[in-house]
């Protein structure tokens, strides 16, 4: 179901949000190994700073941006989607992430092109690979309008970014894990403000897939 | 110093740290020295560099032998491959940023299985690019 964009004022956001499962994304990681780290959102100071610990190769996608999202609802078919996103990852074919930091992505796409989305990352997951995105507990609360980053590996940065919010399309975990095909919900968090944080791992048994119906 | 008025287009290799604030079409090496490309600078170039900073405009990869820093006026279109990477809040970049620190490398992660060489993950590992 859509949800327009809010156009209340909303308090002014902390720049730092406590997280109890970012950290867990790195569980899997082996320090020899170069990271695969794919970041949907725009590049952050944070994350860039924080990954200088690491032997890693992070990818910035910007897949949240609004020009981006418009181009996701022109009617285009599944298969264009699919394809759409694929050229948007801008990966060799043979590369596999170890973490994916899918952010609040999920509630920008509805049920067609987040299907698009999970099928074109799909050559790029393995077992080992872990993601990391942001949800709402039920669709009264409100999503923040947010670019998050990698402070620590306790607490996220977040700030406003500027344009207008695109549209919401909130998804309850139910209809979250049948959209996420091979990804299944390992563990999820409540945070003060209605918003839920999600841990994510290859579902070893993938669910068969099933277009979106809305 | 290449001036906000100056346009090049060809290969730039310099012994000499170089400030550019004018507009470079090819590529630009400078193995032991600095680059910096000014706000009004804007390259359509590879660049090699011990340590490089974008004030302005880049289409094209970086090679940061030392360090890249992108400041919050700069804006990037590329690839960079550093030891090191720092970008301003504010900053623009779209591309892969690679990674390593060498010895500061993070060791202190949870042992696990992933120890094991995944030979999936061997495509994982392009090396040290230099363009």
């Amino acid at each position: 179901m859509r949800k327009s964009a809010a156009l209340k004022v909303e308090p002014a956001l902390s720049p730092v949000l406590r997280s109890n499962l970012i950290g867990q994304v790195f569980k899997e990681v082996c320090p020899e190994h170069r990271l695969l780290v794919l970041d949907m959102g725009c590049p952050s100071s944070s994350t860039v700073q924080f990954f200088n610990q690491y032997k890693c190769r992070l990818s910035f996608l910007d897949l949240i941006s609004a020009e981006f999202l418009a181009e996701t609802s022109q009617g285009a078919n599944h298969q264009e989607l699919v394809e759409y996103f694929r050229a948007s990852l801008n990966i060799e074919p043979d590369m596999v992430a170890d973490i994916c930091l899918f952010w609040d992505i999920f509630n920008y796409l509805d049920g067609s092109s987040l299907s698009a989305f999970i099928e074109a990352l799909a050559p790029h997951i393995n077992h080992r690979s872990r993601g990391y995105c942001l949800g709402l507990l039920n669709e009264r609360n409100q999503l923040p309008y947010c670019q998050y980053g990698i402070d620590s590996q306790t607490t996220l940065s977040q700030a406003v970014p500027l344009g207008q919010q695109p549209p919401v399309y909130p998804h309850n975990r139910r209809v979250l894990t049948q959209l996420l095909h091979y990804f299944e919900i390992d563990k999820s968090r409540l945070m003060p403000d209605g918003r839920v944080e999600y841990l994510l791992c290859e579902n070893l048994l993938p669910r068969p897939v099933k277009p979106a119906i809305f | 110093m290449i001036g906000e008025n100056v346009k090049i287009e060809g290969n730039i290799i310099s012994e000499e740290n170089l400030f550019i604030e004018g507009a470079v079409k090819g590529s630009i090496t400078a193995k032991k020295s600095e680059v910096k490309v000014g706000k009004s600078g804007s390259l359509t170039a590879n660049i090699s560099a011990k340590v490089v900073l974008i004030e302005g405009s880049v289409k094209g990869d970086i090679c940061g032998g030392e360090n890249v820093i992108i400041a919050n006026t700069g804006n990037v279109l590329g690839n960079i491959d550093s030891p090191r990477v720092s970008l301003e809040d504010g900053a623009k970049f779209k591309g892969s940023i690679t990674m390593d620190p060498g010895e500061k490398t993070v060791t202190d992660l949870p042992v696990s299985s992933a120890s094991k060489i995944n030979p999936h993950r061997a495509g994982n590992d392009p090396g040290v690019k230099v363009s």
